[in-house]
């Protein structure tokens, strides 16, 4: 059964649109990612989802009944705020118990639900404190046991982690993923940082302009990007483009990129003097010196556990990653073989995937 | 970091400033206690006057007894101004609790709803502040009376607290713009409805501003003049209305004036100190990651 489903959702704020047709479904106990850069209609889509924002077009459905008019509050869901917004002058347990106290629950209720909720949280200890005497970890969990206590239908998440260092926030997704599992509740998250989507959803819906890019689950993004937007915006260190035109008159179809040749895969059909973009990921491509091609250094970042090597080829800034230290100066002779069964092929005007 | 040379003169102007704010307030307070011919000696006795509680007995008819305790003159005084010290304290108090309830309620809905020419509404409320207060004294008038409001302390009220209310909106407006709307959202989502949102989670954050506005709509009122003049005839008068009855035509009668405003400023003082403890900032601090 599907959870939510959007139906042909527009909105728009005054004369300015932010969205206008956007469909899709999320499955029960799914936790579904809405990625994208800022200002792509991810969080007006979530504040539309929560209530706070009204539709102005089409219909989202919980389990199947429309919800549009229905107040926020008896929306069954639970939002975890960016900001976290928790009120200042609560203690912790009345922060988690709020909404419970407001549907005038039992007391001993609450109090085992509150506590069920920290324990989850790893809250315990500081349900008698303010929230400003908590570090920003652990004021994000208690924004988390808000909405955990109320074990509502569907969880809303809005950037949650994005207030964190990064070693916090390694670990509050995992913590986030952990607890999704021990729930089971539908979750719909958003954020701009595709390592979160990567590690944290079932499915991502990526999204830009208002525009649902592609849906998949992490892999199939990965693996198969739709178009060149999505190839760009997902992966660590971020994918080479390379334009160049396709030439068939040698045996093996080539890629023409100014004075020096990519190899193309096999079987596509393409009509020579085609405007292409490839796409190759970083971590696609062999540093081989028994390869045909090369570029020049431009200069190697070493992470510790992987060396960057960044060099140009016909024009195109271009990087591989190495598992081995590799020296080299700037200016020598990269050597390098692309993985042709993971190249990605775009087209240059529409940005479509084409293989 | 400043030198020590800096530091002592940043401290020498410092204490200068609050000298000449001091030195009035010190100076009325010695008129107040001395006895009436040596209220204009040249130089002016700073320290070494005659001390009398002799202009406060006269203005309230209240004496210090034979064993310590505060006795009523037998005759009265000549002035009764204690009923005109209550009409101050009721005045300023209804008004600051009127003014304070209708702008803290309007501020939030200002501050969080939407409505079309919200934009001209605030700077209407404004422009209510832009006209002479006597320019509206003659019309009030003729209002009040077909009200029936006319010698009222409740008019008085009403008038002190339309007079502040533009000014307390807009002030507490910006109090509740520093609060996030996503506190509000939160709430909104955990179930709460418009109302118990403002009372339980705006409202108290909101408090040092909400004590800001009141001392100064009560330090409005209790300093206004020309609306009670207009408006009061006999059954009440408050203090600042009250002192120009000492300016009479056979002279004025300084040393009670000073009693009067040394006594006046009591009850605004204990106002202020009330109120003070919450006019510390940083509520909304940990609510949010800044």
């Amino acid at each position: 059964m599907n959870a939510v489903e959007y139906e042909g959702i527009a909105k728009r704020f005054g004369s300015v649109s932010v969205m206008e047709d956007i469909s899709f479904a999320i499955s029960e106990k799914k936790f579904v990612v809405l990625l994208g850069p800022s200002g792509c209609g991810k969080t007006t889509l979530l504040r539309m989802t929560s209530g706070l924002e009204k539709v102005s077009k089409g219909e989202i459905r919980f389990f199947g009944n429309r919800i549009n008019e229905v107040h926020p509050r008896d929306r069954d869901i639970a939002m975890v705020f960016q900001t976290y917004a928790l009120y200042p002058q609560m203690k912790v347990f009345d922060n988690i118990a709020f909404s419970l106290q407001v549907r005038k629950q039992p007391k001993a209720e609450i109090k085992k639900r509150v506590e069920e909720a920290a324990e989850i949280l790893d809250l315990t200890p500081y349900l008698q404190r303010y929230p400003k005497a908590l570090s920003g970890g652990q004021r994000q969990r208690v924004a988390m046991g808000r909405a955990l206590v109320r074990h509502p239908k569907v969880f809303l998440f809005d950037e949650p982690l994005s207030n964190l260092d990064a070693k916090l926030r390694a670990q509050m997704r995992y913590e986030i993923r952990r607890i999704h599992n021990q729930l089971d509740t539908t979750t719909i998250y958003v954020t701009h940082d595709q390592i979160e989507a990567m590690t944290m959803a079932d499915e991502i819906v990526v999204m830009q302009n208002g525009i649902i890019e592609q849906i998949g689950t992490p892999d199939e993004i990965y693996d198969r990007p739709a178009n060149r937007f999505v190839a760009d915006f997902i992966g660590s260190p971020s994918i080479n483009f390379v334009e160049g035109v396709v030439d068939t008159t040698s045996s093996a179809p080539v890629l023409q990129v100014e004075s020096q040749q990519l190899p193309l895969p096999t079987g596509l059909n393409l009509e020579p003097g085609r405007e292409l973009i490839y796409g190759i990921r970083p971590l696609d491509i062999k540093h081989d010196q028994g390869s045909a091609l090369s570029g020049s250094l431009d200069f190697i970042e070493n992470t510790g556990a992987e060396s960057h090597v960044h060099f140009m080829f016909g024009g195109n800034r271009m990087r591989l990653v190495k598992h081995e230290r590799l020296s080299l100066n700037p200016g020598e002779t990269v050597n390098f073989l692309p993985d042709l069964e993971k190249v990605h092929l775009f087209d240059k005007q529409s940005g479509a995937r084409i293989n | 970091m400043l030198s020590p040379g800096q530091r002592m003169l940043r401290a020498l102007v410092a204490w200068m400033v609050v000298g000449i704010f001091f030195f009035p307030i010190y100076y009325w307070f010695t008129i107040a206690f001395r006895i009436d011919k040596e209220i204009f000696e040249i130089p002016p006795l700073l320290l070494d006057f005659t001390f009398s509680w002799q202009s406060f007995e006269e203005v309230f008819g209240i004496t210090i007894g034979a064993k310590g305790g505060l006795e009523v003159v037998p005759g009265g005084g000549n002035y009764y101004m204690v009923p005109r010290l209550v009409d101050s304290i009721i005045v300023a108090v209804g008004s600051t609790a009127l003014a304070v309830t209708v702008a803290t309620l309007a501020s939030y809905a200002l501050s969080r709803m939407r409505i079309p020419g919200q934009h001209h509404f605030v700077f209407w409320i404004l422009s209510t502040r832009m006209m002479p207060p006597v320019a509206v004294a003659i019309p009030m008038f003729f209002i009040y009376k077909n009200f029936g409001l006319l010698d009222s302390h409740l008019g008085i009220i009403i008038v002190h607290a339309l007079m502040n209310l533009p000014l307390a909106v807009l002030l507490l407006k910006s109090f509740f713009d520093d609060i996030p709307q996503e506190i509000d959202e939160a709430a909104l989502i955990d179930g709460a409805s418009r109302f118990l949102i403002f009372r339980k989670i705006v409202m108290p954050m909101a408090i040092g501003g909400i004590a800001a506005t009141a001392v100064l709509c009560f330090i409005f009122s209790w300093t206004e003049f020309l609306f009670v003049l207009t408006l009061t005839q006999t059954s009440l008068k408050t203090v600042p209305v009250v002192s120009t009855t000492f300016v009479t035509s056979t002279g004025t009668a300084w040393g009670k004036m000073a009693a009067l405003g040394v006594t006046a400023m009591i009850p605004a003082f204990i106002f202020i100190l009330l109120v003070q403890k919450n006019l510390v900032r940083g509520l909304t601090l940990g609510s949010l990651k800044q």
